[in-house]
């Protein structure tokens, strides 16, 4: 069974500094690690070649340093990383991403499945998977829980919603986003990361492969980001004090006023 | 010693001399300076609580408290793990809170020069910027008090590279139990000039003396680091490995941490951790730094293959934060892991030369037998520093614990001395550990030890029981 997994180096967020001015993130400094939810998606597919055999092959789009996440992941346990990688690619959003990542699919050639996570922590929009599934014309599975069963032709899948799950069987290839609850990524070995050390990393750029130039980048994008805004909170809070038992009364009547005032009571 | 009980004309002088504001009197307030990190048994009510804002101030309440001999005990965050924090005599308890400010920092000289309250870690923040940090900062470092980790002379998980807090004090304000203010030290890196009153002060546990200023020595913050989970099979081959590593590898990391099979296994089901640990009997997670990727890289790779020849049955590699975050959560939560099975502890901080672990560790298991009950090891195996630690078994009484945990450490400090060890790495002597302590020191020593007390106070009234009687 061969995989195909896109994955994203994002911000460590977790000690970030915006810029009150420009109201951006400050990224000097910062680490890149790969976009945590993506972990899932890696575990499953090395888990599914432990099984089945094959291979798990990441990709990622990005400069020549995100060639990092992609040793992580060849580290955890994938066979094959391919960094996409062109100054024409800079600035793309989510759709002219999925594009890219697609036509880079096309090239890799062969493969059963494509797994991607839920989601990137930074962009927080949950698209690239399912626009992949959208131009590569794969069936999708979104929001999978558990994989409960896979041969040649179908794979039986768990999908987490609000109100349970929703059991699937899809044909393959096809391509699934996954959720936390799937798995539990495994850390990379020392072993791992000297296998990653001596993987060559080859790379795709845009004459490497069949793209509309048009459709790259900042430019080809159509998505545009007008004003980043923190938002201001307006919700104040009240606060009934008593300081003592004799007060203890007048506050209540004070709290219920309030509440009746918002029609709660 | 008899002190006597504090008149409404003492508090009237202390607000003369502190304000009213710094005056604290109300029993519910109080009650928070009435502990600090050890069990419930060893709290004390002060009689008062002070928060002064200057030398001056302290230095006439020392003056004041010896004129009518009242007890005064000084204290920082109330983070301690042996009972030094805690006004064993009631008295005044002497809140260093509001003495935090940080009053130089001297680029040139690579130094901070800070007030004893200030929150260790808020050193860290002011002076990353300029690729620096204070490197001796305990494990308690988000909460803890420099004037605290000062008077503790407290060290963590980084000693084995960079040693504890004493190395980087480089000078001291201190306003001595008779009311003097006085200078120790300063910003020279060598200073033979008399005894080193300044070192005595280090680790006195609030019985000298008040910490009031501090010159802090910094050093350049390593960009990269990379850590190394490792699982053994068994005791031996972990701590056999850790001197394997400094004189064959020729490496000396920033941690070597070490976790038995009872500590990894509690805490990875509390965490739901789920790497492979049910195949381990001990787990070792060692730190390399440095300012050169690929060097950390390098060491770590060496460490990581000298474990595999000798035992280990899987070294994981953690090089950025989700990993880091992953392996140091394991260590961290040991404690707290334990807590869910039972909140009576004895939490210690024994120390052997290191070879001397791997003997250690049976002597351990039968204690634990013994006496039924839980005796998770962990801590820093880089410098033989382990945090035993004996938990109450759910099933007897407090009355049966507090007698079991008396007989039970005497017979784990017994066994530590046999071994050329001490019965505090880090955590101190204080209350907890006073009585246990003079079983293990000679005449001299211990004589030695109460005339530099009697020197610095006469009266016997700076943090009385505390580390002598």
């Amino acid at each position: 069974m061969n995989i195909i997994i896109p994955i994203k180096q994002v911000p460590e967020t977790s000690n970030v500094k915006m810029d009150p001015e420009t109201g951006t993130m400050i990224r000097d400094g910062v680490e890149s690690i790969i976009n945590p939810l993506d972990l899932y998606a890696i575990e499953v597919g090395i888990q599914l070649k432990e099984e089945h055999g094959g291979k798990v092959t990441v990709i990622t789009m990005g400069p020549p340093s995100a060639s990092k996440a992609l040793k992580e992941a060849i580290a955890m346990g994938c066979d094959d990383g391919i960094l996409i990688t062109d100054r024409k690619f800079a600035g793309a959003d989510t759709w002219s991403t999925a594009y890219v990542l697609a036509e880079a699919i096309k090239e890799i050639g062969e493969y059963d499945l494509v797994l991607a996570g839920e989601r990137a922590t930074d962009g927080d929009t949950g698209q690239v998977g399912p626009n992949i599934a959208a131009y590569l014309d794969l069936t999708l599975g979104t929001y999978i829980s558990k994989v409960e069963e896979v041969n040649k032709e179908k794979i039986v899948v768990e999908r987490l919603l609000e109100e349970g799950y929703e059991k699937l069987e899809l044909p393959l290839p096809s391509l699934l986003t996954v959720v936390k609850e799937i798995s539990y990524p495994r850390l990379p070995t020392l072993r791992g990361k000297q296998r990653a050390r001596k993987t060559e990393l080859p790379s795709l750029t845009v004459k490497d492969m069949n793209v509309d130039e048009s459709k790259l980048g900042l430019k080809g994008s159509p998505t545009r980001v007008v004003k980043i805004e923190t938002p201001k909170v307006t919700r104040g809070g009240t606060i009934v004090s008593a300081k003592d038992d004799d007060q203890l009364e007048a506050a209540v009547d004070k709290l219920v006023e309030f509440l009746k005032s918002k029609e709660i009571v | 010693m008899n002190y006597n009980p504090l008149t409404e004309e003492i508090v009237k002088e202390l607000e003369s001399i502190l304000g009213s504001k710094n005056v604290i009197l109300d029993k519910e307030k109080m009650e928070n300076y009435s502990h600090d990190e050890t069990p419930e048994e060893y709290a004390h009510m002060p009689d008062v609580v002070i928060t002064p804002t200057t030398a001056e101030q302290i230095a006439e309440v020392m003056k004041l408290a010896n004129k009518h001999l009242i007890p005064v005990t000084p204290r920082g965050a109330g983070s301690g793990l042996s009972g030094g924090a805690i006004p064993t005599f009631g008295g005044i308890l002497l809140s260093i809170e509001k003495m935090n400010k940080v009053l130089e920092i001297d680029y040139d000289n690579m130094m901070i020069v800070v007030e004893p309250g200030l929150v260790t870690n808020e050193i860290n923040g002011l002076v990353e910027d300029k690729g620096l940090f204070f490197a001796g900062y305990p494990m308690s470092l988000l909460t803890c008090y420099i004037g605290g980790n000062i008077a503790e002379n407290a060290g963590g998980g980084k000693a084995i590279k960079y040693g504890v807090t004493g190395q980087y004090v480089m000078g001291l304000e201190i306003v001595t139990p008779t009311g003097e203010i006085v200078e120790l030290g300063g910003k020279n890196v060598k200073d033979v000039t008399g005894y080193d009153i300044k070192k005595l002060m280090i680790g006195s546990e609030g019985t000298l003396g008040v910490i009031t200023k501090a010159i802090i020595k910094l050093s350049p913050k390593p960009k990269f680091a990379t850590d190394l989970l490792v699982l053994f099979k068994d005791v031996e081959s972990a701590i056999k490995i850790v001197p394997t590593i400094i004189s064959e590898g020729g490496i000396v990391p920033t941690s070597i941490e070490f976790m038995d099979k009872l500590s990894v296994h509690t805490t990875c089901d509390y965490l739901n951790e789920h790497l492979p640990y049910q195949k381990a009997g001990s787990m070792l997670l060692i730190e390399v730094d440095g300012t050169n990727e690929s060097v950390v890289e390098l060491d770590a790779e060496t460490i990581g293959e000298l474990c595999l020849e000798n035992g280990a049955i899987e070294v994981y590699v953690a090089d950025n934060f989700t990993t880091q975050e992953r392996v140091w959560s394991v260590r961290r939560n040991i404690a707290e892991a334990f807590m869910v099975y039972s909140p009576e502890q004895s939490l210690e901080d024994i120390v052997v030369p290191i070879g001397n672990i791997a003997k250690l560790m049976p002597e351990i298991e039968k204690i634990s037998k013994k006496y039924d009950i839980k005796m998770p090891s962990y801590g820093h195996a880089g410098d033989g520093n382990l945090h035993t630690t004996l938990v109450k078994n759910p099933d007897t009484t407090m009355e049966e614990w507090f007698d079991i945990e008396n007989k039970a450490l005497k017979e784990l400090y017994d066994a530590v001395y046999k071994l050329g060890g001490k019965l505090s790495g880090e955590h101190g002597i204080g209350l907890k550990r006073m009585k246990f302590m003079k079983d293990h020191l000679s005449e001299t020593e211990l004589m030695l030890m109460k005339k530099i007390k009697q020197a610095f106070d006469p009266n016997y009234i700076m943090n009385p029981g505390k580390i002598i009687e």
